[in-house]
């Protein structure tokens, strides 16, 4: 019976080994080409850099597009942003080819890339969206938060904070629809979230700040007046000017 | 004695003959004056005052000035087919295809100043004067001696410093002048005038400013003629005037007024950073000009009393609690505990340091270049802290001379803190105070 015992585990352990020992060329050749092509990535961005700095990229961006490329970009310069694109598509090829390399390498009837690269592919995605929402909801947050303050709006912090969450939800919703995690559990959670994030925003604003926000229409009415430009203070009595004060 | 009668009277018609051969000699001088884009043409009614009486006179006087000389009126028309160019009246018009309503119409626009060049160059003009909406108000005196500065003086820019109560141009006190002198050295008022008279160079050097701005944009965008003429060395005048009527712009609200000229405002003062960072720039040269106020023109005293100021300040203590996160981006530590006490302040005590607003100004200037923040969310946190400095204006300039007073205080600071701007411009991720 020990003997039995030894054989089977004996079996099992060279199954084992032989498994990795084919597996490992495969996870030699995926990391072999993210790491090249990772290589070449930091290259090419180098010579990206290079060439945007010296015919003055950034500053043709900004002075033909000032509200566009270079607010988004990351430090403002979109310079930067064409690099960072350029490294990280060449370490995304990376991945791709080294997944084929291990698809390859490994067993012809697993075929792992025909379900990793998509599920890649999703994943980029899924990422690129997150940045993007997550830089849309501060830009809103802040347009919102500024524009309320400028209007008088005592709740302007809410307002703000409330579209930052809109949006964010949005996204990861979105995110998560994407990479299709969840299914209907999303789906009707984000309905119901977003949904009472409205109606909490629109309750807070429509019953509890009615006369605030009545205020603030008649304020912004008289201030969109012509004279757009001009403050004007209703006279004390009806005899007395009205004082006006131009700004241009 | 006949003899020497007929001999005077020979001499005489001689002489005039020999001008009249002269004059036909020498080619005409010609200036054009072109209407705003929101004028309706010199014809149309301004409440019993007409474009056309305002432009005969103007005619009449500079032909009595110099016989050989033509007015040319450039007035905005829908459709120049249906126009034609007409002489009459001692002027002669010109139409121009109008660009449409723009949203600047108080003041001249990239488009204007390319319009202008083109005309100058299509006439062969030796002056231009751009007038601005309600152009009907202004006094004949004065466009004549505009014109007198650029022709006879060899002025290149003269524009009027009409008379402006206390409680007027309050964005002009608070920012545009003081800049403007500080920078560029130059003492003009009004450095966005709504009247210019310009030489022929000056337009030509305006015309090829706006060849920075694409064509789509320039019907909305400014441009500075007081910097342009200080950058290129040319000279300008002032023409001390009156009174005029101020047109109004309908369709913006203070945020996107000042959002619109600080903007502007800024991208200039880094394009033409290299000129304002030089240690000793070149003197400007200042041609002086004509005094042509009546005894009727006087200053109105200060209508603002100081319960004016306490929406002001409520509004910049509600905007502090809510923009002290975005001001920070922008503002050093210095100027942020200066924000905190005056948020801090009775109404009563409500005071803004010159010294404070000077720095808020070129901190802004600063992020506006290096896009610390998106453009217009920086312009629109800078209203609050305005409204702040004019609240303290309010409590501080109780007439006519207090504001005057403050107006030259503040351009003094702007002056004597340059050295700051220009460190941090250099140097902005070093020097942080």
């Amino acid at each position: 019976m020990f003997s039995q015992i030894r054989i089977a585990l004996t079996g099992s352990l060279e199954r084992v080994l032989t498994k990795l020992a084919t597996f490992l060329p495969g996870v030699m050749a995926l990391l072999l080409a993210v790491i090249l092509l990772t290589l070449v990535g930091a290259g090419l961005a180098w010579i990206v850099k290079r060439l945007l700095t010296r015919i003055r990229f950034d500053e043709r961006v900004g002075l033909e597009n000032s509200a566009g490329v270079s607010d988004w970009s990351p430090g403002h310069s979109p310079t930067l942003l064409a690099t960072r694109i350029v490294f990280w598509a060449c370490v995304t090829l990376g991945v791709a080819v080294g997944i084929s390399a291990f698809d390859a390498a490994y067993d012809g009837k697993a075929d792992i890339s025909a379900f990793l690269l998509p599920y890649i592919a999703h994943s980029i995605g899924s990422i690129v969206l997150l940045l993007a929402g997550t830089v849309v909801a501060r830009f809103l947050a802040r347009s919102v938060l500024i524009g309320a303050v400028n209007a008088k709006l005592q709740y302007a912090r809410g307002l703000s904070v409330g579209v930052k969450w809109l949006v964010l939800v949005f996204t990861g919703a979105m995110v998560l629809n994407n990479l299709r995690i969840g299914g209907m559990v999303v789906d009707l959670a984000f309905g119901i979230l977003f949904g009472g994030i409205v109606l909490t925003m629109a309750l807070a604003v429509g019953l509890g700040s009615r006369d605030i926000v009545a205020r603030s229409l008649d304020r912004s009415v008289s201030d969109l007046n012509p004279g757009s430009t001009e403050r004007t203070v209703a006279a004390r009595n009806s005899e007395e000017k009205p004082r006006v004060l131009r700004h241009f | 004695m006949a003899s020497v009668d007929m001999i005077a009277e020979t001499t005489r018609e001689a002489a005039s003959d020999e001008t009249a051969r002269a004059e036909a000699k020498t080619p005409p001088l010609r200036v054009l004056v072109c209407l705003s884009a929101s004028a309706r043409g010199p014809d149309a009614d301004h409440g019993g005052k007409s474009l056309a009486g305002l432009m005969e006179d103007v005619a009449t006087r500079l032909r009595s000035d110099r016989p050989n000389s033509q007015l040319m009126v450039a007035f905005p028309a829908y459709d120049t087919s249906a126009v034609e160019t007409q002489e009459n009246r001692g002027y002669k018009t010109v139409p121009y295809v109008a660009a449409g309503e723009t949203r600047t119409v108080w003041m001249h626009s990239a488009e204007d100043f390319r319009r202008a060049s083109t005309l100058m160059k299509q006439n062969d003009c030796s002056c231009c004067v751009l007038l601005g909406a309600e152009a009907h108000s202004i006094v004949p005196d004065t466009i004549s001696a505009m014109i007198h500065m650029v022709i006879e003086s060899g002025c290149d820019l003269a524009v009027p410093r009409y008379l402006i109560d206390p409680d007027e141009g309050v964005f002009n006190s608070a920012m545009l002048y003081p800049l403007s002198r500080s920078l560029f050295g130059s003492e003009v008022r009004t450095p966005l005038a709504l009247d210019i008279a310009m030489s022929a160079r000056m337009v030509e050097r305006m015309g090829t400013a706006t060849a920075r701005i694409p064509a789509g944009s320039q019907a909305t965008s400014i441009l500075w003629p007081v910097a342009e003429a200080a950058v290129a060395g040319y000279s300008m005048g002032e023409v001390i005037a009156g009174r005029r009527e101020e047109p109004i712009s309908p369709d913006l609200d203070l945020k996107a007024a000042l959002a619109l000229v600080a903007g502007s405002l800024f991208s200039d003062i880094e394009t033409k950073a290299a000129y304002w960072q030089r240690n000793r720039p070149a003197p400007l040269q200042m041609c002086s000009g004509e005094d042509v106020r009546t005894s009727g023109d006087t200053l109105a005293e200060f209508s603002m009393d100081e319960h004016d100021a306490d929406p002001l300040i409520d509004s910049f203590r509600l905007a502090y609690g809510n923009l002290h996160e975005i001001w920070s981006l922008v503002l050093p530590p210095n100027s942020l505990l200066g924000l905190k006490k005056l948020s801090l302040m009775p109404t009563e005590s409500f005071r803004m340091s010159d010294a404070l607003w000077v720095r808020i100004v070129y901190d802004f200037a600063l992020a506006h270049r290096l896009r610390t923040l998106n453009r217009g969310h920086l312009l629109g946190a800078l209203t609050p802290l305005y409204l702040a400095w004019v609240a303290s204006y309010i409590l501080q300039c109780r007439n006519a001379e207090d504001a005057k007073r403050c107006m030259d205080a503040l351009a003094a600071a702007f002056e004597a803190d340059k050295p700051y701007l220009v460190s941090r411009w250099r140097w902005p991720d070093r020097f942080n105070p």
